[in-house]
């Protein structure tokens, strides 16, 4: 009986004993608790496709000290838009003493396939662009392809096919190979073909701009680029690799070009949350396409092109700057060409009316200031010839863009812009996610 | 994971049954990366003081947090039961042992002469639970975690000492 009554009488002194002091937290446990954190990054690089509420959470958690209750609920919850198998953080020191980097590992679940539509924009000037996506991750190999309709973008309205192989994760995470493949089929906006048709001609547009044309008109165009990106300090990254475009001209019959290039990218991409509850997301970049014989090419040039955009936001009010700058020198062809009055930049504007086929140096410049889902909006800038004055242009306008229901995981915008312009003012309606 | 029986030695200190083994390190693999990555990783601990027949006489329960600084390079370990009980800037060896010094059972209710053994059982906690969980854990929790078999993905470490009579151990 005693024997029996000795562990009962030791579990009911056990019992008797708090165990959890009042006002416990995870994070106290924890000893990294006390530092700040600096930063939030996918170990990977990449560009998940997380909800804007998502990525408010991060934003908050950005200049706050570390919490490990937070973090976990994040990890949780981008596990779930994810479907990744598992997803996990770690801590790094950051640049500055008593900051961390927090970094997040995605694993995702073997054969997982994730369909979304990263893109769909309806401009009523220049019609639709979607993109349709369906990516397959095995470890640390991602599969991506994508069906591609785009007339927005570049002087010519592509229909096509992208596939992609990324290798995630070398060297703890600080290398990504790539690999993508795409295939288009061309058309192009009947103001292109008689500027081209034009500029082909001695006497026409002048020997300059025939001169900087790299190729005329292509039906098709298939490009092959391997890529390597390396993470040189987080968030900065430089992605090196090669392109090798083929070009097969109108008509058929016509033998293909090639615009084989080495292509650089450095970007650097980090938000900051401050003291007062102001944030602020930096996201900048420099590109350069360097086409050359060297490589087999049959057209030379060099692309530069530098963009920067710039965000602050406290409280239901934000203020975001943008500004692009390239310039091109050789003979391009057209997709590498500049243009812009579309549903990205310089909005309101049609670009095959400010300038057919593009231009070879660029300056684009757009200041938008939102309130809640309210978007009011500025853009400035002009594509021109090298040698020529630029004129530059205007528009505003006005929208929403918010995450809405099913279409959280990307920024939906809804917006009237204005072209600024003596004469007739003619609104153009944009819709679409993922600005 | 278990330490071949033999490697704890139990010491009688003011009244207190408390424990120590040279040869046990929990902080390694799995829960040591995740230490080096910042994440704070609870461990749960049982003392048992048994008999003969294998009748636990006493008991002590506890779940240590240890968490690894990841700008001083030192751990930490916080018992939970009285947050306020830590200790800090140790290494991992210093930090496995300030947990052995940090459970105990009372020497009060073990009779004098009669033949004893303790036991020590370590288990992490499983990765999938919240860290936030661990703060909010009682007593019945971890009587009831240790009274079911522990999972394949848990680690586990489970010393025995030789037998002993109360009067015979040292300080």
């Amino acid at each position: 009986m005693k024997l029996v009554l000795v562990p009962l009488l030791a579990v009911c002194t056990l019992l008797g004993q708090s165990v959890t002091p009042a006002g416990d937290s995870a994070s106290d446990l924890n000893v990294n608790s006390r530092y700040t954190i600096e930063s939030i990054n996918f170990i990977d690089q990449r560009d998940y496709k997380l909800s804007t509420s998502a990525l408010e959470d991060i934003r908050r958690l950005i200049g706050a000290k570390v919490n490990t209750e937070a973090l976990d609920l994040l990890a949780q919850r981008i596990r779930a838009e994810l479907h990744a198998h598992e997803v996990t953080f770690k801590l790094t020191r950051g640049a500055a003493p008593e900051e961390v980097r927090v970094l997040i590992h995605v694993d995702q679940a073997a054969g997982a396939v994730d369909a979304s539509v990263p893109k769909l924009i309806y401009n009523s000037q220049l019609g639709f662009t979607g993109i349709g996506q369906v990516t397959t991750t095995l470890g640390s190999n991602a599969l991506t392809f994508q069906m591609v309709r785009d007339s927005d973008t570049l002087i010519e309205t592509l229909s096509g096919i992208q596939a992609k192989y990324d290798r995630l994760s070398l060297a703890g995470g600080r290398i990504r190979l790539g690999f993508e493949f795409d295939a288009y089929e061309d058309k192009y906006d009947s103001s292109t073909l008689a500027a081209l048709d034009s500029a082909s001609r001695p006497s026409s547009l002048g020997a300059g701009l025939a001169a900087g044309l790299g190729a005329g008109a292509y039906g098709s165009r298939l490009n092959y680029e391997p890529s390597a990106t390396f993470v040189l300090a987080a968030p900065l990254t430089l992605t090196v690799g090669l392109s090798f475009e083929q070009l097969d001209h109108l008509p058929s019959a016509a033998r293909p070009e090639s615009a084989n290039a080495v292509i650089n990218t450095l970007r650097y991409h980090q938000r900051w949350t401050g003291s007062g509850g102001n944030k602020e997301e930096l996201d900048a970049g420099y590109s350069l396409r360097a086409a050359t014989t060297f490589l087999g090419s049959n057209l030379a040039y060099t692309r530069h092109l530098a963009h920067a955009r710039y965000i602050y936001s406290r409280d239901a009010q934000s203020v975001e700057v943008a500004v692009f700058a390239g310039a091109i020198y050789g003979q391009a062809p057209l997709f590498e060409r500049f243009a812009i009055g579309d549903s990205a930049m310089l909005l309101g504007w049609n670009k095959y009316k400010l300038d057919p086929i593009g231009g070879n140096r660029l300056a684009y410049g757009s200041v938008t200031y939102g309130y809640h889902m309210m978007r009011v909006f500025y853009d400035t800038g002009s594509v021109w010839e090298q040698g020529k004055p630029p004129e530059p242009k205007q528009s505003a306008g006005v929208g929403v863009s918010s995450g809405l229901g099913v279409l959280e995981k990307g920024a939906f915008l809804l917006a009237l812009a204005f072209p600024l312009r003596d004469g007739r003012v003619t609104p153009v309606l944009i819709a679409g996610m993922n600005f | 994971m278990t330490v071949s029986s033999q490697g704890l030695v139990a010491h009688h200190v003011s009244g207190e049954i408390r424990v120590t083994a040279p040869n046990l390190h929990f902080l390694t693999g799995k829960s040591l990366s995740r230490l080096h990555d910042g994440a704070a990783v609870p461990f749960d601990f049982q003392l048992m003081i048994t008999d003969s027949r294998n009748n636990v006489i006493a008991r002590a329960l506890e779940r240590f947090t240890v968490s690894y600084d990841v700008w001083e390079e030192k751990f930490s370990v916080v018992r939970v039961r009285d947050f306020r009980k830590s200790g800090m800037r140790l290494s991992a060896t210093s930090a496995e042992s300030w947990c052995l010094e940090n459970i105990f059972v009372p020497a009060t209710s073990l009779q004098a002469g009669q033949q004893l053994w303790a036991r020590l059982e370590i288990r992490t906690v499983e990765s999938r639970e919240p860290v936030a969980a661990s703060s909010g854990i009682n007593l019945a929790t971890l009587i009831e975690i240790f009274s079911r078999p522990s999972r394949p993905q848990q680690d586990r470490w489970s010393l025995e000492s030789a037998p002993f009579e109360l009067a015979s151990l040292n300080p």
